[in-house]
């Protein structure tokens, strides 16, 4: 319970409508589903709740957590365990209030944005400019504040529009100390053009590969690359859902392309990235894309071993959306895609005016499907996820393919036919991504007590193809193997986290926390590897194992 | 069906916050991207439709009492539906309006009350409106109409008016209007007169069930006394209360229910009625909610999983009254029809619902006013809607702030272009 004297001194910061202790307010931000290890799904209850309105009033409500010993989280949207309190005496910091564009420039082709504005609201905003933002792949309805300088950023746009962490410019930071720091350009009063200077660049310590997911303080204001957008300034769209049709705009194309194995699909990634064309490029898991559209029918087909067969035939596959700026332009992206894939052995097909290219058009520029994935299950969760060359996403897709199907095979998932993974590349195809998804009941707890040792058996095997551990290095469990055979990291982290927040203050749990792993999850077998897997990688005094 | 049972509906939320926003697809702008009133007020996240199923998970697994706060949450809401209409567009296992609704009862039968509602429910039972008017005065709307009385001749076609037309002046030129119109056309419509109640859906909405079953009683044995074939009503709230509540409360009406938006366009369509006269204005049309994605004839809570619950037995809003008004706007001569951001089934609501005018006022009239302000926005020169408490929310509303913005009742557009005097309604 927080104290009446810590709570009349949130209400001095923020006033008292924006301030709450009820404890049914509370719950609502202590239930977190996804990406949730733990089974009860419930979270430590916060102790209050804030709704600054301004960077000052997060900076006031930062100070009182500090004067009374509390610590602090902020969420923008609020979706995903990262916005949850993990531990007690919690404030939460519901950033709401503060959801405006504050500048779109235009000429210098960035926007300035607080952390509610979600990527549906800014896309629609920069499109009359003929600009476009990267979305990230949770979806237009997260923000893109938080992707860019706490958490991940990936998106199938990646290959125009890089992802999140390479997208921030300048920087409004509060520091868990309450002072308030400024990254890059706005810490010189220069605008807020770049993220390194004049001004302090500190982008590698505010969020690194994976982000801090909160616990290095609050981000008030972000300053955001913005693209190209050579479509309409308004996109008309009937439907909601997976029955939007739009009409394809000029010099847009959208095809699915199929390869016949793994390395002709690699191969073709890293062509079209040297290529440079392309918009939007996506490897979809087709059983689950046939899941979520068919959820009822997949559950009575799945079993089917030809339905297997069929999908595993054309499991490699990907949608590319080319835009071009002409009818010159266009018409040599096509012909440059027609090549790689003709040599590569694999087939296009263009959706043209087939009624599924607004779901496959708008779908993936919108970015609005997404939450489609809870159809078929109610939940879902990703395994890999680290970033690195394609190949390595390719092996990833592989591992993941294994484990997927053993989990299968003990019916702890949904059966999704077994097709595993997104990809995409970034960068001209110098980096690629790859998650891995399974679905489950949240409701059906020997599913959900199967989550954790699913996403420890991943990192075992990403540990031993020294592949990384994604965005699952968030978890405090994962972090307590992974860190002593990564170089011991997390010691790294906390020297920062000790000059950054000498108190204490911010909600670390998912930056340098760490927990142990309850052993008996796992099965017993499995247990046996992970420790040989552990012993041959760890780092010792004196460097890297041999 | 009460709060626990629908356990599964709220363990199944994910948080993905999409109830807080208009249809992803559809978003044209910052302004006008939110969905719920309530939440965009109030901001945490237990006022959205999201926080409100984990608030009621919240007290069933007894880590929550029901307390004068968790009532605030369940009551500054108006039901309009806009949440479930968003998560539906992805799910298929959730029905945060059925959770929305168990939970008014379930407040309403553990004694926390609003006091605002418990004077409409009192007002309910001594003069069978809520708006606490005289019964006696029920049918003084209809004087000089010529409006057969069901209670002695028979009707083809019962005329429910509801509370608000029969007692709230300012809206009597609209509902007139569509007698003399219906009347015109030379169909056999009757009324109950003084006789006539509350459909008791508002009761039901404000978890008072006992109320609503009873009124709902009262409706079904005047349908059927009547012998008519066909009910149709003005009042968007009492359409969707015929359509959704009664059969949910095991309570179906076996006539035909009709909007008079849908009237209409069957007596255009069917040559009866022709509009003449030129409407030379630019306006939008806001969707009531109770028209709208609320109007969608009710379906049985399906028994078991709803994960393997077809799409087809989910009211997902889809099936809302939203081509008929519009259809019937453009054929006025003279208009011109523009349309807001949001619309349909992913429209923004007036404020006026769930007793939240009567409760809330200031938060009604906060709703109503963003919606005045998209209309605006859209270019409209005034915004016509076909609900009388939607019309009722925008004219305080408007006349709160001191602002001024022509608002219509789709039938006093359709009786300038027919050309009834404005004398004779």
């Amino acid at each position: 319970m927080l104290p009446d004297q810590a709570y009349e001194a949130l209400i001095d910061a923020v006033g008292q409508e924006n301030v709450s202790r009820e404890p049914v307010v509370l719950d609502g931000y202590a239930w977190q589903p996804t990406f949730n290890y733990n089974p009860e799904l419930w979270m430590e209850r916060p102790s209050a709740v804030v709704l600054p309105g301004s960077t000052e009033e997060v900076r006031q409500t930062i100070l009182v957590c500090n004067e009374y010993g509390l610590k602090f989280k902020a969420l923008s949207t609020g979706w995903c365990v990262t916005a949850a309190p993990w531990c007690e005496g919690v404030v939460i910091l519901d950033l709401r209030r503060m959801n405006r564009i504050l500048e779109i420039d235009e000429k210098n082709m960035y926007v300035v944005v607080e952390p509610c504005a979600i990527g549906a609201q800014i896309q629609a905003e920069v499109m009359r400019y003929g600009l476009n933002i990267h979305m990230i792949g949770a979806g237009c309805i997260s923000s893109p504040l938080a992707s860019a300088t706490s958490f991940m950023g990936h998106g199938w746009d990646g290959i125009y529009m890089s992802y999140s962490p390479r997208n921030v410019l300048g920087v409004e930071w509060v520091l868990p100390s309450g002072k308030v720091l400024k990254l890059g350009t706005p810490g010189s009063g220069l605008g807020w053009f770049s993220g390194d200077g004049p001004g302090p660049s500190l982008r590698g310590i505010m969020r690194g590969a994976i982000g801090a997911c909160g616990g290095v303080g609050v981000f008030t204001k972000c300053a955001l690359k913005l693209f190209n957008w050579p479509g309409p300034p308004v996109v008309e769209a009937e439907g909601l859902g997976l029955d939007t049709k739009t009409e394809l705009p000029q010099h847009f194309k959208v095809y699915l392309c199929f390869l016949p194995d793994w390395d002709s699909f690699a191969d073709s990634m890293y062509e079209i990235g040297e290529a440079e064309i392309g918009y939007i490029i996506n490897k979809n898991a087709l059983g689950l894309l046939l899941s979520v559209i068919f959820p009822r029918l997949t559950r009575k087909i799945a079993k089917r071993k030809a339905i297997k067969e069929t999908v595993d035939v054309l499991k490699n596959e990907f949608e590319i959306i080319l835009a071009g700026n002409s009818e010159r332009e266009i018409s040599y992206q096509v012909e440059v895609l027609e090549d790689i894939i003709s040599r590569n052995g694999g087939f296009l097909f263009d959706l043209g005016d087939n009624p599924l290219v607004g779901i496959f058009w708008w779908g993936l520029v919108r970015n609005y499907a997404p939450p489609i994935l809870f159809r078929p299950g109610g939940q879902f969760m990703t395994l890999f996820g680290s970033d690195d060359s394609f190949d390595s996403q390719v092996t990833a897709a592989r591992l993941g393919e294994r484990i997927k199907k053993e989990w299968l095979e003990k019916d702890l998932i949904y059966d999704d036919l077994g097709d595993t993974s997104w990809m995409h590349i970034f960068e001209n195809g110098m980096w690629g991504h790859c998650e891995v998804p399974f679905i489950f009941d949240p409701r059906n707890r020997r599913q959900v007590e199967a989550v954790m040792p699913e996403a420890i058996e991943s990192v075992m095997a990403s540990l031993e193809k020294n592949l990384g551990v994604g965005m699952l290095a968030m978890e405090p469990l994962i972090r307590k193997i992974a860190s002593p055979m990564q170089g011991n990291y997390n010691k790294w982290q906390k020297e920062f986290q000790r000059i950054i927040d000498p108190r204490g203050a911010a909600d670390s749990a998912l930056y340098t926390g760490e927990a142990e792993i309850d052993l008996s999850t796992i099965d017993p077998n499995k247990l046996q590897k992970m420790t040989e897997i552990i012993m041959k990688n760890l780092w010792t005094e004196s460097g890297p194992p041999r | 069906m009460t709060l626990a049972d629908y356990e599964r509906d709220m363990a199944g939320c994910s948080r993905c916050t999409c109830c807080k926003w208009s249809a992803l697809s559809q978003i044209k702008s910052w302004r006008y991207a939110k969905n719920c009133p309530s939440v965009t007020k109030y901001n945490f996240h237990a006022y959205s439709g999201g926080g409100r199923l984990t608030a009621g998970l919240s007290i069933i697994k007894g880590r929550s009492e029901l307390t004068e706060g968790v009532a605030d949450i369940v009551y500054k809401c108006q039901l309009c539906g806009a949440c479930d209409t968003a998560c539906k567009i992805y799910r298929d296992d959730i029905d945060i309006n059925e959770v929305l609704l168990e939970f008014r009862a379930d407040c309403v039968e553990r004694g926390q009350l609003v006091l605002e509602h418990m004077l409409m429910i009192d007002a309910l039972k001594k003069e069978d409106n809520v708006l606490g008017e005289p019964k006696a005065a029920r049918d003084k709307w209809a004087e000089g109409l010529g409006l057969k009385d069901v209670n002695k001749q028979r009707a083809d076609v019962l005329l429910h008016a509801g509370c608000r037309y029969c007692y709230d002046k300012d809206l009597w030129p609209s509902i007139r209007a569509a007698v003399r119109l219906i009347l015109s056309a030379g169909i056999n419509l009757g009324f109950a007169g003084k006789n006539e109640s509350c459909c008791g859906g508002r009761a039901y909405e404000l978890g008072y069930r006992g109320e609503a079953e009873k009124y709902a009683d009262d409706m079904l044995s005047r349908v059927k006394a009547s012998g008519a074939i066909t009910l149709l009503t003005c009042c968007a709230d009492g359409y969707s209360h015929f359509r959704y509540l009664y059969p949910r409360m095991g309570r179906k009406l076996s006539v035909d229910v009709v909007h008079i938006t849908e009237y209409l366009i069957r007596l255009i369509q069917a040559g009866r009625i022709r509009f003449q006269r030129k409407v030379p204005l630019k306006v939008t049309y806001h969707d009531p909610c109770h028209l709208g994605r609320m109007s969608e004839p009710f379906i049985p809570e399906w028994e078991g999983d709803k994960l393997l619950r077809p799409s087809s037995l989910k009211r997902a809003g889809r099936g809302g009254v939203y081509e008929q008004p519009r259809a019937a706007l453009r054929s006025i001569p003279g208009l011109e029809l523009v349309e807001m951001e949001r619309i349909r089934e992913w429209s923004w609501c007036c404020g006026a619902g769930g007793g939240v005018y009567e409760a809330y006022p200031d938060f009604c009239f906060w709703t109503a006013m963003e919606r005045i302000d998209e209309a605006r926005s859209a270019g409209a020169e005034a915004l016509v809607t076909a609900c009388p408490w939607c019309v009722r929310a925008f004219r305080d509303a408007l006349e709160q702030a001191g602002e001024a913005f022509p608002i219509y009742d789709m039938m006093e557009l359709v009786a300038k272009s027919i050309g009834i005097p404005e004398e004779e309604v």
